[in-house]
């Protein structure tokens, strides 16, 4: 059994909207480029874990076309659904059981072709929710925000100041989707309204996208690569379905994030960790997301935010790369999280590089509200 | 891995429509049957790995939802979807959950409620699986006959009665056959009361009675769509040993797919899958899963099969793919009655899924029935003989998704 999982290989896809090429081409390019990045061929593949949703994906059983392209032709396979940090969990179960030494992990959603905001509406319970037609992911998300900011005294200044941060941090990130290099609180305020207090440059764009990363178990990663990442801790968790749930905080996070914190010994995140990379759905998501990190007390999101502690250049910068905000593919995002965590520990991440990152967080979410939750700590040595 | 087995097992009553529970009640009856079982609380479970076939449905991410149903607040919790192996793959996240080491115990859900969909499900009108594929492929220049060959082949029965053709020709197996793995079948879902299609002392020239559908298929040799869920839990050697007397201990476990049984074949200019009954997924699937269990001769070591086998052909076909019999040669075994409940390799003692076919439950009902007849706990349709290892097995997609699983009545190390 291996005792270690280790990231070696990764890559992206330039993520946009209104994809030219089939799902099948985008996911052959990604899956093509990690495992030339990971210096591995083919064959050394043990097992595939691919992730989507039969929803985005527009289609039943969304994985049959897809295993020639990600390489699981006579290979073991399997599919998770929803966001890409599940999917590589699995893959690093099955290296920890001693199963196989080498996983591939892909995740994807072609934004364009099926409306993620509509998918969303889907999930909602069948029986009374969904026949309403009130609800959706963006309109339970403005509800959300209104509650919080009203508890906690948060403005939508405080809201615009997290787009232009992560948008910004997106202009120098080339695989981002909405790179803006000089966005203001102004031009975010005066974004289109979508549900208030939600604008449009406070929501993530919808994008077509797809990450892949390579995994393997400790003895396998040491003999085949100079730069592995480990996984040093993992933790996953659902909340309860939207009306049952306390909407203030992001329960499910805060206990994935402990789970994650316990196996990685970290005590102290802002001092034990470089940077964190996180799917923050909307602006004010982030401001939670901080709290439930532990990175800020219950309500103190905002001061982060005010004080610029979580900027590119700032004392603990939280998505550097631009975040959700800056790119969207729904499924992809929270493996994007972990290649760009993987990017700042290799100091492969070009322009939007970090100075001393040797440890880092990676969130995955998916769900209205951010129902589930999968918090990754990743190290260099 | 770690040792690690199955101490509970759970299951609904499956008939054409449930319209005494909804979708979650149904996910939830089986869940509480299965840790009931286990003589374990909600409390004491760690994770829950759950999953269906979203598109019969009509509820995207359903677990969002219903995950209330099944216990999964505050917990770990992991959506598997692979069509037809669904229940398969979700069993196998859960064995692998605890097997390394991530989790203690785990609650594995599984579920299909048909009757809530328009969608006619396991037999026809699995065309949009191919949909996006199909608007590329005519963008292409694929011409109306392939786009007609591909849409037939879509639907599981379309693809069931292709692959089912190259096996006739190439065994030299007789419909006559496929009318008695059917009959034996709904014999024995009479025995099991759980199962959908019931019908006690069913024989061979009653179904024989049925009308032509697809050829070779007649009526009564197609499963039925059902509505039900099945539920396991899974658990560590320390908490398997003080919970339960005899528990099944996972052997082995692998799923390696094939080339998609589309667009590719052979008259329509690809160069993949020329005969579907070939099935080297299942061939790799079950030599690995053998390695990891140490099974040198299946046809020997194993002492009972659970097959995924909505179609008759399949049970024959798979049995051989998983090495029980030489090629060609399952439906003389079958014939002389070596499959029956009493006979020396019983297949599908519970009915199997020709009998009940809760599409996203069922490979993992292969995996709950494979344990009911370890811990001994099968009730009528146990198998006189003793069970040391069984094997349960699933397929998917477009033919080309295979779950293997092997069980055994000790642990693996």
């Amino acid at each position: 059994m291996a005792k270690r999982v280790a990231i070696i290989g990764y890559a992206q896809s330039h993520h946009q909207y209104d994809l030219q090429k089939t799902r099948e081409d985008m996911v052959f390019d990604v899956v093509r480029e990690a495992i030339k990045n990971a210096g591995i061929m083919r064959e050394d593949l043990g097992t595939v874990i691919t992730a989507s949703t039969d929803f985005l994906d527009g289609r039943t059983i969304s994985n049959v076309f897809l295993s020639m392209a990600v390489g699981a032709y006579l290979k073991d396979e399997s599919k998770v659904e929803e966001d890409g940090t599940n999917a590589l969990q699995y893959a690093m179960m099955k290296l920890l059981a001693g199963a196989y030494d080498v996983a591939l992990v892909e995740a994807h959603t072609v934004g364009w072709q099926f409306n993620p905001h509509q998918v969303s509406a889907y999930t909602l319970d069948p029986l009374v929710d969904r026949q309403l037609g009130l609800l959706n992911d963006i309109s339970a998300a403005a509800l959300q925000a209104r509650m919080y900011m009203e508890k906690y005294g948060v403005s939508e200044d405080h809201l615009a100041a997290v787009s232009v941060k992560n948008l910004s941090n997106a202009a120098l990130n080339e695989f981002a989707h909405r790179r803006m290099k000089d966005v203001s609180a102004k031009k975010v305020l005066n974004s289109k309204m979508y549900y208030e207090p939600l604008r449009e440059l406070m929501i993530s764009p919808i994008s077509d996208g797809c990450a892949v990363v390579i995994l393997a178990g400790e003895d396998k990663a040491k003999k085949i690569c100079q730069k592995p990442v480990w996984i040093e801790g993992v933790g996953n968790c659902q909340d309860g379905y939207l009306r049952d749930r306390n909407l203030f905080g992001l329960d499910s996070l805060k206990k994935a994030a402990a789970a994650a914190y316990k196996m990685a010994g970290i005590k102290q995140p802002l001092k034990q960790l470089d940077l964190a990379e996180v799917t923050e759905r909307y602006a004010h998501e982030e401001l939670m997301i901080y709290e439930a990190l532990g990175l800020a007390d219950k309500g103190k999101g905002k001061t982060l935010i005010e004080k610029g502690v979580t900027r590119r250049n700032g004392k603990f910068p939280v998505n550097p790369s631009g975040g959700a905000l800056g790119a969207d593919p729904v499924c992809a995002t929270g493996l994007v999280r972990v290649v760009e965590a993987v990017r700042q520990i290799r100091r492969e991440a070009g322009k939007h590089q970090v100075r001393g990152a040797k440890r880092a967080l990676a969130h995955g979410q998916f769900g209205i509200c951010a129902q589930k939750n999968t918090v990754l700590i990743l190290g260099g040595e | 891995m770690r040792n690690t087995a199955i101490i509970g097992c759970g299951q609904t009553k499956h008939s054409s429509r449930r319209r005494d529970v909804n979708v979650a009640e149904l996910a939830a009856e089986a869940a509480e049957a299965a840790l009931l079982d286990a003589g374990l609380s909600l409390k004491e479970v760690d994770a829950i790995v759950s999953g269906n076939m979203q598109g019969f449905g009509g509820v995207a991410q359903p677990e969002l939802w219903l995950g209330d149903w099944i216990g999964a607040p505050g917990k770990p919790a992991i959506r598997i979807a692979t069509g037809g192996t669904t229940g398969g793959s979700v069993g196998q996240g859960a064995l692998y959950t605890v097997a390394s080491g991530m989790y203690d115990v785990v609650l594995a859900v599984a579920w299909e409620k048909h009757s809530d969909s328009k969608e006619a499900g396991a037999t026809t009108g699995l065309s949009h699986v191919a949909m996006a594929n199909l608007f590329h492929a005519v963008n292409y220049g694929l011409s109306f006959k392939a786009l007609i060959a591909t849409i037939a082949v879509g639907a599981a029965a379309g693809v069931a009665s292709y692959q089912a053709r190259f096996y006739l020709h190439r065994s030299g197996c007789g419909i006559e056959h496929l009318d008695m793995v059917a009959a034996k079948a709904r014999r024995n879902a009479a025995k099991n009361p759980y199962a959908h299609l019931q019908w006690p002392n069913c024989q061979p020239e009653d179904i024989a009675k049925t009308e032509m559908v697809a050829y070779p298929f007649r009526y009564g040799h197609i499963c039925p769509a059902s509505d039900g869920a099945s539920a396991i839990v899974v658990a560590e050697e320390k908490t398997a040993k003080r919970l339960c007397k005899k528990p099944a201990w996972l052997l082995g476990l692998a799923s390696y797919s094939d080339e998609e049984n589309q667009l590719q074949s052979e008259s329509y200019g690809g160069v993949g899958v020329i005969d579907p009954s070939e099935q080297m997924g299942c061939r790799l699937s079950a030599k690995k899963a053998y390695s990891m269990a140490g099974i040198i001769d299946p046809q020997k070591e194993i002492d009972l099969a659970e097959i995924y086998q909505p179609f008759p052909s399949q049970e024959l076909i798979f049995s051989e793919r998983l090495g029980l019999f030489d090629d060609g040669a399952a439906w003389r075994h079958m014939e002389k009655g070596e499959t029956d409940i009493n006979g020396r390799m019983p297949i599908s003692v519970s009915g199997g899924v020709n009998a009940t076919n809760a599409i996203g439950s069922s490979a993992l009902q292969r995996i709950l029935e494979a344990a009911l007849q370890i811990m001994g706990k099968a009730g009528e349709h146990q198998v006189p003989k003793k069970v040391k290892k069984a094997i349960a097995h699933g397929w998917g997609g477009l033919t080309n998704y295979v779950t293997v699983t092997v069980l055994g009545d000790s642990p693996g190390s």
